[in-house]
């Protein structure tokens, strides 16, 4: 303990270049993942989707575009070849950038070393980054320069001139530092040690999570695949706008929002059930076939929604169980496909779900039952309480406070009925009954029309009604019950 | 509990018996409408594939075989599907529960930098997320579509999973970390050797959750892998089968009745291999369940205790 108190005086300037080379390391490692400063976006037939990050990892995301220009002899495939190789060299020295920045929050050995990697990876990283500029002629002076449409990537400045600075300033750093004495070890604070270890999640979370967040921006572009965002397509409200005077996407949003609040409703409505499954479930005294049962139903939950549409393929499509059944005892005369058409199909998905879900649903609550204290049901019954009424008067406002938080919750969810069974229960006949706004979203982008900004717009919007949602509804748990539920 | 069910056995009125023989009755039918299904398929796949085709089949069994399991190693695609399924399932777990075991244990250690702060920027990511479209756009941008390691780099942070072992840390008593640091071990060494050895219950229950997960999830391969049939997953390839089926039933619908006819001949021709690709991909869920349940069990209570 001592000794890391007299560490820390020692260290009493503070570590100006530290901080600065840092910040910069990082600032040039997230400018990695922004396509518009790509440097290796010398064509117009390169991705432009693709940031530099893809083009030094994979060599298709560069040459992805030129398969008919190298076919033809348009272009040089060495040029690319090079352009790859001098990404990936760059990317290397960047990684032993972010090695050496890592290492310089430690003490000085810690720091030495880490400026000395950072100004080697630098050294590297501008190697290769020079040597992807030096392709630039072989892109302009093409064979066909009007088919490969160069341009001039501001990208590669950038980051000549960001990894320039690093090279610079680790240098200095290197040279301001004080010399390592014989005392001093190989020594990291504990906290800065935790942190690094942590590190590699926190850019996990940041590239799942928060990063997508940035593609909001689509909502306000006039975007079609493949095309760049520039300002010329930069349309404003204009989809916000859109998605309601527009006749026939007013009328699709309404009925995707009537199928959504429709079987979230329903589900809603029923919600109970779970509840009186878990409390006749336990009113069988007899423990095999309770626990037969509660294994069996729990069954479906844990097999994929595929697998549900084939079980109700199997049974219920025109030469399914159900019509074999129906015309071998003569009860039907025609067989009739039960997964084509509208008819009751709020209903059908509520009754799937069920299926699937029902036996899950009530395990929360057989285990709240039996959390309840046995001397009530005693002292009821010697009261001379039935059956009912110990149920009425003991296990449901025992079960109340979780279904309530289950109920809460499922009102936050609302607009989030998933994809998953609806995308695949979706047939030509039935597309209008079955689409939830979630369905909608991926059918809208990702379908056909590939109308990536509407889409955006709708998934946009209802994200952050669910989290108003949520957040409300956790505002009302504390109200009513004065604990949240997040 | 045993004082109860003595005196149930007891003082059975009539009421008690007609409420017991409905109560049995809906269970069990319950039950049967559960398993069913798992049996009807089954029997369709092992019988007499011309009797299937008929429609023959419908409680028992007749003319038992195995070919079309057998054959199902003929069908294009379908075992590269098995083992990509397979692959993702075992990787992807596995990382994901190294990273929850490791993560849940720092985010318990107070002395973090900033702990606070990167623990709320994981967490809050479970209240929220970006739409479909743009987590598509950001796949693509990292270079993840049409890439087998889409399967695994995503899942592999979990914040629910996390929050389950931090939970899990809290209540292993600190007397044990706090005598291996004054023996002079490290963090790493710490977790190594004493939360994840101590942690494995509640491992064991979130990688069972992560692996039917993984082994279920269909739709990541459905949008991001459409350029790669090879990387499809088996509920993709069993879901493009489905399809296809569909299809073919809307399209008898609305067709004449010469397609009709020539269309429900191949329909009815495919219904047991189509069956057999479903077995296939239930089967392992099915073997492992019974031994796994009382997991799932504690999971799922794991998660009723989080609030």
């Amino acid at each position: 303990m001592t000794a890391t108190k007299t560490v820390k005086q020692a260290k009493q300037p503070i570590d100006f270049i530290g901080y600065f080379l840092r910040v910069l390391i990082i600032l040039t490692l997230v400018c990695l993942f922004v396509p518009a400063l790509n440097p290796t976006h010398m064509s117009e037939l390169m991705n432009e989707g693709d940031s530099f990050f893809t083009s030094g990892i994979s060599y298709d995301g560069i040459a992805g575009g030129f398969q008919r220009a190298i076919s033809r002899g348009y272009i040089e495939k060495s040029v690319l070849v090079y352009t790859y190789i001098g990404s990936l060299i760059s990317l290397i020295g960047m990684v032993a950038m972010l090695a050496g920045c890592a290492m310089t929050i430690g003490e000085i050995r810690f720091k030495r070393l880490g400026a000395k990697i950072v100004l080697g990876g630098s050294v590297v990283s501008m190697a290769g980054l020079v040597f992807v500029k030096l392709q630039q002629p072989g892109f302009t002076n093409a064979a066909n320069p009007e088919r490969i449409k160069p341009l001039e990537p501001i990208g590669a400045i950038i980051f000549i001139v960001l990894v320039g600075i690093c090279l610079l300033l680790s240098l200095l750093y290197l040279l301001k530092l004080p010399k390592a004495t014989k005392e001093d070890g190989w020594v990291m604070e504990g906290k800065f040690r935790l942190f690094l270890m942590m590190a590699p999640f926190i850019v996990l979370v940041f590239l799942f999570s928060y990063l997508p967040l940035w593609g909001w921006r689509y909502a306000f572009f006039d975007y079609k695949p493949g095309q760049t965002l520039t300002m010329d397509n930069f349309v404003g409200f204009k989809w916000f706008t859109y998605l309601f005077e527009n006749a026939a996407t007013r009328a699709d949003i309404t009925r995707v929002m009537t199928n959504t609040l429709a079987m979230s409703g329903i589900g809603l409505a029923m919600s109970w059930l779970p509840l009186a499954f878990a409390i006749f479930l336990t009113e069988i005294k007899c423990g095999p076939v309770r626990r037969a049962v509660q294994t069996i139903t729990t069954i479906p939950n844990f097999i994929s929604w595929v697998l549900v549409y084939t079980v109700a393929f199997a049974l219920f499509s025109s030469d399914g169980f159900v019509n074999q059944f129906l015309l071998s005892t003569g009860l039907a005369t025609e067989s009739q496909d039960f997964l084509i058409g509208n008819d009751g199909i709020w209903i059908k998905m509520y009754l799937w779900g069920t299926w699937k879900g029902l036996g899950w649903g009530a395990i929360i609550y057989i285990a709240g039952i039996s959390g309840i204290d046995q001397a009530l049901y005693e002292a009821a019954t010697i009261d001379g309480a039935g059956r009912f009424q110990k149920i009425w008067h003991i296990t449901i406002p025992g079960l109340m406070p979780t279904f309530f938080v289950q109920f809460i919750l499922s009102i936050s969810n609302i607009l989030s009925n998933g994809m998953d069974q609806y995308l695949v229960f979706r047939n030509a006949t039935n597309t209008s009954g079955i689409q939830v706004l979630d369905l909608y979203v991926y059918m809208l982008g990702l379908g056909s029309s590939n109308q990536i900004p509407l889409s955006t717009v709708v998934g946009m919007a209802k994200s952050i009604i669910s989290v108003i949602l949520l957040f409300s509804a956790n505002k009302a748990s504390k109200a009513i019950r004065g604990s949240g539920i997040v | 509990m045993a004082k109860t069910k003595e005196k149930h056995g007891f003082r059975l009125t009539s009421e008690d018996v007609v409420f017991n023989i409905i109560n049995y009755t809906i269970f069990i039918l319950f039950a049967l409408i559960c398993l069913f299904p798992f049996y009807y398929l089954f029997i369709n796949t092992i019988s007499d594939n011309s009797l299937v085709g008929a429609g023959k089949i419908q409680l028992v069994p007749k003319g038992i075989h195995f070919n079309n399991y057998v054959g199902l190693t003929r069908i294009n695609g379908l075992g590269t599907s098995f083992i990509v399924s397979i692959a993702r399932t075992v990787i992807g777990t596995v990382l994901m529960i190294g990273a929850s075991a490791m993560v849940g244990y720092l985010v318990t250690k107070q002395e973090m930098w900033g702990r606070k702060f990167w623990y709320r920027f994981l967490v809050i990511t479970m209240y929220f997320n970006a739409g479909l479209i743009p987590w598509y756009m950001n796949m693509s941008m990292l270079g993840l579509t049409n890439n087998f390691l889409a399967y695994i780099i995503p899942g592999i942070i979990s914040p629910y999973n996390i929050i389950l072992v931090k939970t899990y840390i809290e209540s292993i008593p600190a007397e044990l970390e706090e005598s291996a640091s004054i023996d002079g071990a490290g963090y790493f060494r710490i977790f190594r050797c004493i939360i994840f050895p101590l942690c494995k219950p509640i491992l064991a229950t979130i990688a069972i959750f992560g692996a039917v997960g993984h082994w279920n999830s269909f739709t990541d391969s459905l949008i991001l892998m459409s350029g790669k049939p090879e990387l499809y997953t088996l509920q993709h390839r069993l879901y493009t089968y489905m399809n296809e089926a569909t299809n073919l039933a809307a399209m008898i619908q609305q067709g004449g009745s010469d397609i009709s006819n020539l269309a429900t001949q191949t329909s009815m021709n495919m219904r047991p291999i189509k069956f057999t690709v479903a077995m296939a991909t239930v089967i392992p869920i099915l073997l492992v369940y019974p031994f796994m349940s009382k997991y799932f069990e504690k999971g799922i209570m794991l998660g009723a205790v989080k609030g």
